[in-house]
């Protein structure tokens, strides 16, 4: 039985250059339609949750969906299931779709998370970036969620926008500090193929440049320097928190909890089986509506997938994660990872401390290349 | 019987169309039916088609009904045309009595039409000359049989305008053969004459063997004997290629067949080796056998070293096939386990591996290609050292081979074409203009500067229209030393290579400065370092990796991440492991990148 859950809200007021997640233009009808899916899948899935921990509504854009259907969802998830009394619920949202009415509705249904897609609080880069808002409209919603006493709120930065200087990349950061968040997520930009960005670099590179390596590595030590001199803890690559602030529906990924998606696209992990629901909104409607599982994909995880999940989810976080258990699983030879260990701790990129193993900043910045390494020597 | 039987060979330069010219006969004379016709079809491998070569030799037999009533046997071989494959050709051109020459009449004369040419002069065989592609807007059939007559000497009065695309002069062609081309001398009942001029191995049927018998016959029972080699076999099979192969009850003199004999390897049946009778053997072999040998080298290692015992195998199958590659275990300290293979030419060797790559589904890491150097040691003792990291210390003198190469180009290109020659220590041998406008060369060069990028730059100084050929004339001393790659601080002897004294400092600077281009960064520092025994000579850093982390996981997309990591560990599969260094396979050809 299953305590975490995700919902996938795939619509946005317009696409980011950068953007490669899945989402489409905002559509009042098609977005009804979806919530009504949204509610029949739950249904469907209901038997296999006990009690919700948590709840992340993410996106997209989730707080593009009208009042009238968000409160649809949140009455469909209050009266099918029962919250733990300590429940976190998060809701993504973009500065300029957020309202006082729409606060009112979340705040009424439960929502005490706020994750805030800031990205830069430089007027300049948003527009670059095709984000709907500027520093302004992201004020204003900070304003907004004060004014209800709202204290875990989460912003997401961004650094390694083409243009971007060191200064703009402190001064977004310091923006985000005096708002006192409970959480920061620093996201590097990066190039993905089908975005606008992609073409626009690809066909000029003469005016358009991704940011050189060196500084985009100034940037994200000198964002870890100066998030921890303010109090956050860097618990993960990308997060950092306020102490007890942990985003803990992320931690469960990391920790290969299990946890259920619904809506198109959307991923979930249970009994041993992953499985991807069906993207296209159509098909997953009518998938829902004729009451199949819009199921696209599921894989069931075999012991060495799930060592390998173990260890390149388990080093994303600051903790690290437990030898001792990657031993009990006899698929690792011990000599192998120790003396593997020692190599990677004798220069620096690793380090072991009561039993668990953890990236070290050095390590961070190269993380995937040690974590290849380790999957190759230890043959997994 | 003889004296209805024509043998003859097309030659001609790549390209021009003799594969297609052959379809043509083949189609005329009925021996195939339009529905088994496609293009150049006596290309049979894989490799051939997809190329559009010729790698091996062909022979079929044709049955023309002349306009003189009479029935006619024509065999016709078809010859690769590439210059690695020149001896095998030779072979052809000797067990024929006369040869198209088939000339493209939108390029004309090239390297290779007169190389062959002179091959069939030499062979004392009639000559027609072909003058083909006479459909192309851009042919020029007069100036062609110009260069001809005064390149190579022959009579082109009654050359045959053709085009092989469009069956022009087909007709022409075979009446021609009939007419000019002698029938085979030779007498049945003189003790048996055949000249091997091609062999494979047929995994039900054993080696096959192409042969002309000059003298005598064969028919199965008889015990042969290979006059070179030395096997003896007893014949089960003789026949003959129409195009397919069919049995008969006996091959005689002037006929040219397959014989089967039970012989379990192609060594056995040397090209150019002559078969006779055991019991009843002739005094003398036909002339002009060679024991020939390879002339370029390189290693062939594994990827992942579990793929050792496959690719011995895999060579072993090959070398079944092709007697004139050879390969012996090697060890490197840089790659381990590996094999030494030889080959008659680059083409050659691009061909071996590609099969064994796509037939026997390895991943392969090959060496640079070398010459093979000839060394007499401190003690007199003369080596051949085929690997520049065994070249010893100390030795008295080191010798190189070389080549006379022709190079055919346009007068337009002459001069960046002798600055190539140059540069690559060439000495002049010969100048001569070919018509108005076309300029002939010959040069001597060491064979190892025509290895690396020669043939490349010499197409593209001259836009595509120079061309080349060239034959070996021995070894000769020269002032060459061992070049050695080191990578933090450790000689990778799969690097080492041997260059020319006056060439070492700029090869050094330049090969280290395509290594650091070509080894992608690491977890830690890569140096890269140029040496002449003790001495550095240029250096190079491969900065340590600073950045290669992913970012988010979005939704709970484990798998995504999971796969995209799997496929990083793939790649590095293809990676040669070198102490904590991965080098990829360019690493190991980026000598060939140095000018
Ligand atoms: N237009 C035109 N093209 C021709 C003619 N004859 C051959 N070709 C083309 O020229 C190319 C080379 O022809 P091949 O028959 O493969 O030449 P080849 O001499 O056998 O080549 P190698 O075996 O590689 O030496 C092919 O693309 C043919 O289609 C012709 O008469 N006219
Ligand atoms: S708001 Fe987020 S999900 Fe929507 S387009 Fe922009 S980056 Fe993509
Ligand atoms: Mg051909």
């Amino acid at each position: 039985m299953c305590n975490f859950l995700y919902i996938h809200i795939p619509f946005c007021i317009s696409k980011c250059i950068y953007c490669d997640f899945f989402s489409v233009p905002f559509d009042k009808t098609l977005s009804e339609e979806y919530v009504n899916a949204l509610c029949k899948e739950l249904i469907l899935k209901k038997q296999n949750i006990k009690f919700l921990k948590t709840i992340y509504i993410g996106g997209g854009t989730p707080t593009v969906l009208s009042e009238k259907s968000l409160s649809q969802l949140f009455k469909c998830l209050n009266d099918n299931f029962n919250f733990s009394s300590d429940i976190e619920i998060t809701v993504e949202m973009n500065p300029g779709t957020l309202d006082e009415l729409k606060i009112h509705t979340l705040i009424d249904s439960g929502v005490n998370r706020f994750s805030v897609g800031v990205q830069s609080f430089n007027d300049n880069e948003l527009r670059f970036l095709g984000r709907i808002h500027n520093g302004e409209n992201a004020h204003n919603t900070f304003k907004l969620l004060k004014k209800y006493n709202l204290e875990n709120f989460s912003l997401d930065l961004i650094y390694g926008i083409p243009g971007q200087t060191m200064e703009s990349w402190k001064f977004s950061l310091e923006n985000a500090v005096n708002l006192s968040p409970s959480h920061i997520s620093t996201y590097e930009l990066t190039l993905e193929k089908n975005t606008t960005l992609y073409k626009l670099i690809k066909d000029s590179p003469n005016h358009f440049t991704m940011l050189d390596e060196d500084l985009i590595i100034e940037m994200y030590n000198f964002a870890i320097d100066y998030l921890s001199k303010n109090g956050f803890e860097h618990y993960e690559i990308s997060n950092f928190a306020k102490p007890a602030f942990k985003c803990i529906h992320n931690l469960n990924y990391w920790d290969r909890g299990e946890y259920i998606g619904i809506g198109a696209g959307s991923h979930s992990f249970f009994n041993n089986v992953r499985t991807s629901n069906i993207m296209d909104i159509n098909e997953y409607m009518n998938s829902i509506n004729s009451n199949v599982l819009p199921i696209k994909e599921s894989i069931v995880i075999t012991p060495r997938e799930e060592l390998k999940e173990f260890i390149f989810l388990g080093l994303r976080k600051k903790e690290g994660i437990n030898i001792k258990k990657l031993i009990s699983s006899h698929l690792v030879n011990e000599k192998l990872l120790n003396a593997l260990i020692k190599d990677f701790i004798d220069t620096g990129f690793l380090e072991l401390k009561e039993d668990y193993l953890r990236l070290t900043q050095k390590g961070i910045l190269i993380s995937n290349t040690i974590i290849v390494k380790l999957f190759e020597k230890l043959e997994i | 019987m003889t004296k209805n039987i024509r043998n003859f060979s097309i030659i001609a330069h790549i390209d021009h169309g003799k594969s297609t010219l052959a379809d043509r006969l083949l189609e005329y004379t009925g021996a195939l039916s339009e529905r088994e016709m496609m293009e150049q079809v006596l290309d049979s491998m894989d490799l051939e088609r997809e190329r559009g070569i010729t790698i091996k030799a062909h022979a079929v037999r044709l049955e023309y009904k002349a306009k003189d009533g009479n029935i006619y046997i024509l065999n016709l071989i078809d010859t690769p045309g590439h210059v690695d494959f020149s001896y095998e050709v030779s072979r052809s051109l000797a067990s024929c009595e006369g040869a198209l020459l088939v000339v493209d009449a939108s390029q004309g004369v090239e390297a290779q039409t007169l190389a062959n040419a002179y091959l069939a002069v030499e062979h004392n065989l009639e000559i027609i000359p072909v003058i083909n592609k006479i459909d192309l807007p851009s042919a020029d059939p007069n100036g062609t049989i110009k260069e001809i007559e005064e390149a190579i000497g022959i009579d082109c009065s009654e050359a045959i305008l053709a085009s092989a695309k469009e069956g022009i002069g087909t007709e022409e062609i075979l009446e021609a053969i009939v007419k000019k081309i002698k029938p085979p001398a030779g007498d049945d009942n003189n003790p048996l004459k055949a000249l091997i001029f091609d062999s494979w191995f047929d995994n039900y049927l054993g080696v096959i063997v192409l042969v002309r018998i000059f003298e005598g016959r064969v028919r199965p029972g008889m015990r042969i004997k290979m006059m070179a080699e030395g096997g003896i076999f007893e014949v089960s099979r003789v026949g003959i290629f129409s195009p397919k192969m069919k049995d008969v009850h006996e091959l005689f003199s002037g006929e040219v067949g397959y014989i089967i004999a039970g012989i379990k390897r192609v060594t056995d049946t040397k090209i150019g080796d002559t078969i006779t009778d055991a019991d009843n053997p002739a005094l003398e072999p036909c002339p002009g056998y060679k024991d020939i040998k390879p002339m370029v080298f390189c290693g062939f290692y594994p990827t992942q070293t579990h793929q050792y015992e496959n690719l011995r195998d895999a060579l072993n199958k090959l070398r079944l096939n092709d007697s004139s590659f050879v390969y012996e275990p090697e060890t490197s300290l840089a790659l381990g386990f590996g094999f030494r293979c030889g080959f008659l030419g680059l083409l050659h060797m691009e061909i071996i591996k590609e099969r064994l790559e796509r037939e026997f589904d390895l991943a392969l890491l090959s060496t640079a290609p070398t010459v093979v150097y000839r060394v007499t040691k401190t003690d007199g003792e003369i080596i051949h050292v085929e690997n520049p990291s065994l070249l010893p210390e100390n030795y008295l003198k080191i010798e190189e081979p070389y080549v006379l190469a022709t190079i055919f180009v346009p007068s337009e290109f002459i001069g960046p074409v002798l600055d190539l020659c140059q540069e690559k220590r060439g000495t002049q041998k010969n100048f001569a203009y070919i018509g108005k406008d076309r300029i002939k060369v010959d040069y001597e060069l060491p064979l190892n500067e025509i290895l690396w990028d020669f043939y490349d730059r010499l197409k593209s100084i001259s836009k595509g229209y120079a061309s080349m050929d060239y034959e070996f004339i021995g070894y000769r001393e020269s002032d060459l030393v061992r070049l050695n790659i080191l990578l933090n601080g450790e000689i990778v002897d799969a690097l080492s290579l041997i260059v020319h004294k006056d060439k070492a400092y700029y090869k050094g600077r330049e090969l280290t400065e395509k290594l650091r281009g070509i080894i992608p960064r690491q977890m830690y520092e890569v140096a890269i370092q140029a040496a002449i025994g003790n001495k550095i000579i240029a250096r190079e850093n491969v900065k340590a990796l600073r950045k290669d982390v992913l970012a988010k996981c979005y939704g709970g997309d484990i798998t995504r991440k999971r796969k995209l990591l799997e496929k990083q560990k793939e790649g590095k599969k293809r990676m040669k492991k070198f102490g904590k260094l991965e080098l990829p396979q360019e690493a190991f050809l980026a000598v060939l990148k140095v000018k």
